[in-house]
C-alpha cells in the first residue's frame, strides 16, 4: 500500500495508507493512551480515551486543491471537536495533536477517565489486576487526582460472577470496552459474550453452556483493561509485582506457543517456588499473543503428587527408594547385558538435545518413537521453510487441513488458519466428519473415513479445488490422524507430499508439510532419527527396554502385557505412570519447567525454553540422565552442558545447520508492541526478550534431491452389517497424563465417550448420554455415547487417552449396557 | 594553696550532685518492674486490626509487604465465603508474617494500608532466642477478639460483607481530613 | 413448546423474509413472536431462536437485553416503562420516577405485590417535550401516557389494578 506522511505532534511520520491514527503515533514513538483500542482488534471508539485533535488540508471545493495560506503552505482545517485516534486512518497532510501538545486534546482525556472512573469500584487493593492494569496506569498517567460525581451514586452491580469455571467475572469493574466481545466474536469466533441492557447498565454476559464456552478464554482476561475478567486459577493467587518470569515453551501441542511463567514462593507449598500462572509471550509468527486454555490451566502436571522425587529400583516386587548411584548401575548392568536384545522407546514430549543423547545412546539397537502418526521424515524432507508465517498468508495462498480437527488438536493454528482465510486465503478442509473449521473454509472435502488418500489423490486432478490449490502462490498442507493409526497417517504424508511437489509447493517460504503430531516435540525425534514401529507390543516382548518419558502401558493393556513379558524395564519419566508400575528401574526427570532446552514445533520451528521453578526432588534433566547411563555403559556423552549438545546436532544434521543457542535467543522488534512495560497496548502479555527461535531448513530448500514414496493405498474398512467403523480422534482435553492433573478442566474433560450419528446411535438404541458396552478387537469397555449430527452414519468416534486402547481404525461392535436398577 | 581547698571544692560538688538527686524529677524507670509509657505516635511491635463486629481488616491485599523497604512482610491472599469470612469482601490474608529481623519500624506498611489494618503499636519488647521466633505469623499479630462470638473466621449474613475496602461516603471526607467512614 | 410448534405458520413467514445469508435478521421479528403468548422470551425459545439462525444463545440474550421492549423475566402484566433521560429529566422525570416509586412502595424494576405493574426506567422514548411521560407495554400493545402527574398516574395504576382483575 502506498505510504502516507502526517504529522503527529510536530513530528513527520510517514506509515501505509490505512494505518490508524493511534497506531501511526504509536511508530513515531507517541502514546496514544486507549482502553477499547487493541492492535489485535478491528477498531470500535467504545471508550473514548484517545481523543485527539485532528486536521486536514483544507480543499478547495471547486478545483479539488489544497487551499495555502499566506506562507504558501496547505491550511489545516481541525475539526471542531476532538476526534477519536483509533477510528481515523491517517490521511496524506494530516495534523493530529495528541495530549502531549494540546491542551484540548489533554482535557478531553481527563474527562474520558473522570466519567469511567464514576462506576468503577475502584477496589484495586483485591483486585488481581491491580499492578498491570490499564485504567490503572492510565488513571496515573492522564486522569484527574479527583472527582466530581458522588460515590453514591457508582453503579452496584454482581462483583464474584463465575462465567464458567475458569473466568470470573467483575462487572463493576468492567468499563464496557468490549474487548473480549470483540475478541471472542472476531478472532476466536466463538461468540460466547456479549452485552445486556444498555448505557451505565450495559453489562457482561454468557449465556453458553458450560459457561464461557471457548477454548480461548482466558486470552480474554490478558487482554481485559480492567480487572473484570479474570482467571481463576490465579484468583487471588499474588499481587503481579511479587511475581517472577520465566519465558517457556508450551508443551501441550505441536504449534509450541511462546509462553512465561509466573513464580512465586510460597507459604502454602512449604516455602518452595511454585508456578502461580501462565501467560503468552509475543511471538507473531507462532502464537501472536494468544493462547489456549489447555496450555494455561493444564500445566499442573509439573506439579502434580504423582511426580517422581528419587530413583526407585524394585526389590523382592517393591518398588523401593534407591541412590542416583545405585539406580543408574543396575540399569547400566543390565542394559549392557541385553546390548544386543534392547529397545530405547522415546516420547516426543522430550527436548531435542534429550532425544539427541538418546539416539546415540541407543545406537545400532533399536531405537522407538512412542507415536501412532507418521510422516516425518517427509516433513523433514518437504516441511515447511524459513520464514514461514500463517500470519502473512492471506488473499492468492491456500491451506489444506486434512484428518485433523485443528480445533482440539492445535487450537492456535486453528485460530491463525481461521485468520488466514478471513483474510482471503483459499482454505480447504478434508475431513471425515464435521469440524469447527468447516465455517471458515473456502472447500469442506468430507470423505468416509478410510479414504484420505484418494481424497488427496483427487486434488492432484482436474477440479475446482484441485485447481484452486495448484493456482496458489504458497500452499501448505497440515495432515494429522484424525481417524487414522500409524499405518494411514504415513500413508497419507506421503500422498500430501506428492502433493506439495507436483503443485510446486515446497522449499519456499509459507510453502510444505505440516504435521499435526500429537505431541510437542514429535518432529523433533523425527528429526533426531527417531521412528515408530508398526507393532510396538512385539518390538517390547522379551527385550530390555529403556523407556523415556512414554506411558505404553496407561495407554494400551496389550503393550502393558508385552512390557510385563520384557527382560528388564528401566521407565525415565516425570511421574508415576503405569509404566513406570511395571519397571524395573526409574529414573526421575525433570519436566520443560525445570531445565532448560528446545523443542522443534510442527511448523519446524527450534525453540528455547528456560528453567522456570527448581528441580523437583533429586529429578535431573533427561539429557543428563542418559549422559550418565551412557558414561557407565561406556559411550562418552555431553551430560552437563546444552549448548553443546545442541552444537553437537547442529555439526551433525544438516537441517539445524548454523543454529546455535544465542541464534535462538535472538529477538527483533514485533508489531504491535505488547510488552509489559507498554502501559498503552501491553497490559498482562508478555513482551518476548528470550528469542523467538529459528526455522529448521528442509531438504528441499537446501535443493537436496530426494525421492518420495509413494503413498500406499490401504483398502478403506467399510465395516459389515451390525458393526460400526471405530476411529480414533484426538479430544483437546482429554484423561492424559499431562492434562487430567488440573482439577480445574475436569468439568471441561468429561468422562471417555463415544461419538455416534445420532441415527447410527437410535438404531442401537442408545440415547445421548447413555452407556453402552462396546467390544473391538477383543477387549470391552463399557463407556457412554455421545451423539453428533456431523458424522456419517456408521462411525464411531473414540477419543484418544480416555482409556480406550484403539491406535488405528477397527470395527466395533456395541450393545446396550445393562440398565443399573 | 590550702589544705582545705580540696575538701570545699569536693563539697561543692556534692552539693550540685544532691540537688540533682533531690530536687530534681527522676527521669529513669526501673525496667522490667516498671514499664515506661511510650508517645502516641511510637512505632512498635505491628498490630493487626479488626473491625468492632470482629471481622479482621486486613483484606491480603500485600501493599504492606510492596511498601515495605526492608521486605519484611510477607502476604498470602485467599478468598473469602459468607460460609467462613475472616474480612469483608472477597479476600482476605491466610498467610500474613512480619520478619521482626528486619523490620525497621519505620511505618510505610500503615501508610500503605488501605484499610488501616496494620498499626505500629506499642509493644517494643521483641527480644528472641532463635531465628524462627523473629517471623511473626498472622496469629500473633491479630488483635484478640472483641468477644469470643466474634472469631473469625465466622459465618456471616449473606451479602452483607461484600466490600474489601471502606467505602467513602463524599470525596469530600479526604478534605476534611476526617478519618474514612467505616461501613462493615 | 416450541415456537415452531406453537406458531409454525408465522415462523415460516418471518424466516422467509430474509435470505439465508442474512437469516440472523430474522431474530427481532421472532423475539416478539416468542414473547407474544408469556409477555417474556422463555430460556428455551431463546435456544430455539440461536439454533434457528446460526447464532449463539448469548447474542441472542444480548439483543433482549439491549432493547427494552423485549424481557427474559416474567414479571407485572403490564410494565410501566418512564423515559428518565436527561431532556425528561430536566422536565421533571427524574423527580417523577422517585415519587412514583413512593407511591407504588416499589423500586424502579420492581412489581407492585399483585403482579400488576412493573416500574421501569428506560432510555429515550422520543417525547421529550411531553416529559413526565411512560410507556404500558402489555400484552395488548403499548400506549404512551404524556405530561404525566403522580395523581393522574395512580389513577390509572388503580384502573389497570381494576382491569386486570376483571380479566382474570
Amino acid at each position: 500500500m502506498a505510504d502516507v506522511t502526517l504529522t503527529i505532534d510536530n513530528k513527520q511520520v510517514t506509515v501505509p495508507a490505512g494505518t490508524l491514527v493511534v497506531d501511526a503515533a504509536k511508530r513515531a514513538g507517541l502514546d496514544v493512551p486507549v482502553f477499547c483500542y487493541h492492535p489485535k482488534l478491528e477498531p470500535a471508539g467504545m471508550c473514548r480515551m484517545c481523543l485527539v485533535e485532528i486536521g486536514r488540508p483544507m480543499l478547495d471545493r471547486a478545483t479539488g486543491k489544497p487551499v495555502l495560506d499566506e506562507a504558501g503552505e496547505a491550511k489545516i482545517q481541525f475539526m471542531p471537536k476532538l476526534e477519536t485516534a483509533c477510528t481515523n486512518p491517517v490521511s496524506e497532510g494530516m495534523v493530529v495533536k495528541t495530549q502531549l501538545t494540546s491542551e484540548k486534546a489533554r482535557a478531553g482525556q481527563k474527562g474520558t477517565v473522570e466519567f469511567l472512573l464514576t462506576s468503577h469500584p475502584l477496589d484495586c487493593p483485591v483486585c488481581d489486576k491491580g499492578g498491570e492494569c490499564a485504567l490503572q496506569d492510565l488513571t496515573m498517567a492522564h486522569g484527574p487526582g479527583q472527582s466530581r460525581f458522588l460515590f453514591d451514586e457508582k453503579q452496584r452491580l454482581a462483583k464474584q460472577l463465575p462465567l464458567g469455571e475458569l473466568i470470573w467475572l467483575d462487572r463493576e469493574r468492567c468499563i464496557q470496552c468490549a474487548r473480549c466481545i470483540r475478541f471472542q466474536d472476531d478472532i476466536a469466533g466463538e461468540s460466547v459474550l456479549g452485552f445486556e441492557e444498555r448505557g451505565r447498565m450495559m453489562q457482561i454476559v454468557s449465556m453458553s453452556e458450560p459457561g464461557f464456552d471457548s477454548i480461548f478464554s482466558g486470552n480474554t482476561t490478558d487482554i481485559c483493561p480492567v480487572g473484570a475478567l479474570t482467571t481463576s486459577d490465579f484468583r487471588f493467587g499474588a499481587r503481579p509485582w511479587e511475581l517472577n518470569a520465566a519465558p517457556s515453551i508450551c508443551a501441550q501441542c505441536p504449534v509450541g506457543c511462546n509462553l512465561t511463567f509466573n513464580t512465586r514462593r510460597e507459604a502454602k507449598a512449604d516455602g518452595q517456588i511454585v508456578i502461580k500462572r501462565v501467560m503468552p509471550r509475543q511471538n507473531e509468527q507462532v502464537n501472536e499473543i494468544w493462547m489456549c486454555d489447555k496450555g494455561r490451566f493444564a500445566y499442573h502436571y509439573v506439579e502434580s503428587e504423582k511426580r517422581l522425587t528419587r530413583p526407585l529400583m524394585r526389590r523382592d516386587g517393591k518398588l523401593a527408594k534407591v541412590s542416583w548411584k545405585a539406580a543408574l548401575d543396575l540399569a547400566a548392568e543390565k542394559l549392557s547385558e541385553h546390548k544386543k536384545n534392547s529397545v530405547t522407546l522415546v516420547s516426543g514430549r522430550l527436548s531435542n538435545e534429550d532425544l539427541y543423547n538418546l539416539n546415540i545412546f541407543a545406537g545400532k539397537t533399536e531405537a522407538i518413537l512412542y507415536t501412532d502418526m507418521g510422516g516425518g521424515d517427509l516433513t523433514s524432507l518437504v516441511g515447511v521453510s524459513d520464514g514461514t508465517n500463517i500470519g502473512d498468508m492471506g488473499k492468492g495462498d491456500a491451506i489444506l487441513v486434512i484428518a485433523s480437527d485443528l480445533y482440539n488438536e492445535a487450537p492456535i493454528w486453528w485460530l491463525r488458519i481461521k485468520a488466514a482465510a478471513e483474510r482471503g486465503a483459499t482454505l480447504i478442509v478434508a475431513g471425515g466428519r464435521a469440524a469447527k473449521l468447516d465455517r471458515f473454509a473456502t472447500f469442506t472435502i468430507r470423505y468416509a473415513y478410510g479414504d484420505e488418500i484418494k481424497t488427496i489423490e483427487d486434488l492432484g486432478g482436474k477440479s475446482k479445488i484441485a485447481e484452486a490449490f495448484r493456482k496458489a502462490e504458497n500452499a501448505l498442507i497440515f495432515y494429522g490422524s484424525d481417524g487414522l493409526g500409524l499405518a494411514g497417517s504415513t500413508s497419507l504424508a506421503a500422498a500430501c507430499a506428492n502433493l506439495l511437489k507436483e503443485t510446486n509447493h515446497i522449499g519456499r517460504r509459507n510453502n510444505g508439510l505440516v504435521g499435526v503430531w500429537p505431541r510437542v516435540n514429535d518432529q523433533g525425534a523425527w528429526e533426531m532419527g527417531f521412528r515408530p514401529t508398526a507393532d510396538l507390543a512385539e518390538a517390547l516382548k522379551g527385550k530390555a527396554v529403556y523407556i523415556v518419558g512414554a506411558d505404553p502401558a496407561g495407554d494400551d493393556p496389550a503393550l502393558a502385557k508385552a512390557l510385563k513379558s520384557a527382560k528388564f524395564v528401566v521407565v525415565q519419566d516425570i511421574s508415576m505412570t503405569a509404566t513406570a508400575e511395571l519397571a524395573d528401574v526409574i529414573l526421575p526427570a525433570q519436566p520443560h519447567t525445570e531445565r532448560a532446552g528446545t523443542f522443534t514445533s510442527g511448523e519446524r520451528r527450534v525453540q528455547r525454553f528456560y528453567p522456570v521453578v527448581p528441580a523437583f526432588g533429586e529429578s535431573r534433566p533427561d539429557f543428563s540422565i542418559t549422559a550418565q547411563l551412557a558414561r557407565q555403559m561406556g559411550i562418552i556423552l555431553e551430560g552437563s552442558s546444552l549448548p553443546i549438545v545442541f552444537d553437537f546436532i547442529a555439526h551433525s544434521l544438516p537441517a539445524f545447520d548454523g543454529l546455535n543457542y544465542d541464534r535462538l535467543a535472538e529477538v527483533t522488534e514485533q508489531w504491535p508492541m505488547v510488552g509489559r512495560g507498554d502501559m498503552y497496548y501491553g497490559g498482562t502479555t508478555y513482551e518476548n526478550k528470550d528469542g523467538l527461535g529459528a526455522h529448521l531448513s528442509s531438504a528441499a530448500q537446501r535443493g537436496e534431491t530426494f525421492k518420495l514414496p509413494a503413498a500406499k493405498n490401504v483398502k478403506p474398512l467399510r465395516p459389515k452389517e451390525g458393526e460400526l467403523l471405530a476411529v480414533p480422534v484426538t479430544q483437546l482435553y482429554d484423561l492424559g497424563n499431562t492434562v487430567a492433573s488440573a482439577e480445574l478442566l475436569a468439568q471441561r474433560i468429561g468422562a471417555a465417550a463415544i461419538s455416534l450419528h445420532p441415527e447410527t446411535a437410535g438404531k442401537l438404541g442408545a440415547a445421548d448420554g447413555e452407556t453402552v458396552k462396546i467390544s473391538w478387537n477383543g477387549s470391552q469397555s463399557e463407556v457412554r455415547v455421545r451423539t453428533d449430527e456431523g458424522l456419517a452414519a456408521g462411525v464411531a468416534l473414540v477419543p484418544r487417552s480416555f482409556g480406550i486402547a484403539l491406535r488405528e481404525p477397527m470395527t466395533l461392535t456395541v450393545k446396550p449396557a445393562k440398565k443399573v436398577k | 594553696m590550702s589544705l582545705l581547698e580540696p575538701i570545699i571544692e569536693l563539697g561543692r560538688g556534692l552539693v550540685i550532685t544532691m540537688k540533682q538527686a533531690l530536687f530534681n524529677p527522676v527521669v529513669t524507670v526501673q525496667y522490667p518492674e516498671v514499664k515506661r509509657e511510650v508517645r502516641p505516635r511510637f512505632r512498635g511491635r505491628h498490630v493487626l486490626k479488626r473491625y468492632e463486629n470482629g471481622l479482621e481488616k486486613c483484606i491480603g491485599c500485600s501493599l504492606c509487604a510492596a511498601a515495605c523497604p526492608s521486605d519484611a512482610i510477607f502476604v498470602e491472599a485467599a478468598e473469602n465465603t459468607d460460609e467462613k469470612r475472616f474480612s469483608p469482601g472477597e479476600r482476605y490474608a491466610s498467610t500474613y508474617e512480619i520478619n521482626m529481623m528486619r523490620c525497621i519500624f519505620c511505618g510505610f506498611c500503615e501508610d500503605a494500608c488501605p484499610t488501616e489494618a496494620i498499626v505500629l503499636g506499642d509493644n517494643y519488647e521483641l527480644s528472641f532466642t532463635n531465628r524462627r521466633d523473629a517471623i511473626y505469623p498472622k496469629e500473633m499479630l491479630l488483635e484478640p477478639v472483641p468477644s469470643a462470638d466474634m472469631t473469625t473466621p465466622r459465618k456471616t449474613e449473606a451479602n452483607v460483607f461484600t466490600r474489601s475496602v471502606p467505602e467513602m461516603k463524599n470525596p469530600k471526607d479526604w478534605e476534611s481530613g476526617d478519618t474514612v467512614k467505616v461501613d462493615t | 413448546m416450541s415456537l415452531m410448534e406453537k406458531y409454525p405458520k408465522e415462523v415460516k413467514q418471518i424466516l422467509a423474509k430474509y435470505p439465508p445469508e442474512f437469516k440472523r435478521s430474522a431474530v427481532m421479528p421472532l423475539l416478539y413472536l416468542a414473547q407474544r403468548g408469556e409477555g417474556y422470551v422463555t430460556k428455551s425459545a431463546m435456544t430455539e431462536i440461536a439454533r434457528a439462525l446460526d447464532i449463539t444463545e448469548t447474542e441472542v440474550a444480548s439483543i433482549i437485553g439491549f432493547y427494552t421492549l423485549y424481557h427474559d423475566k416474567k414479571e407485572g402484566r403490564y410494565r410501566m416503562q418512564v423515559c428518565a433521560d436527561l431532556p425528561c429529566a430536566l422536565r421533571g422525570a427524574d423527580k417523577f420516577l422517585a415519587e412514583l416509586c413512593g407511591n407504588l412502595g416499589i423500586r424502579v424494576g420492581e412489581t407492585t405485590p399483585d403482579g400488576t405493574v412493573t416500574l421501569e426506567s428506560v432510555a429515550c422514548l422520543a417525547a421529550c417535550d411531553k416529559a413526565p411521560m411512560f410507556q404500558i407495554q402489555s400484552p395488548d400493545g403499548i400506549e404512551y401516557h404524556e405530561n404525566m402527574t403522580i395523581d393522574r398516574t395512580m389513577e390509572l395504576v388503580e384502573a389497570l389494578k381494576r382491569s386486570g382483575q376483571e380479566g382474570r
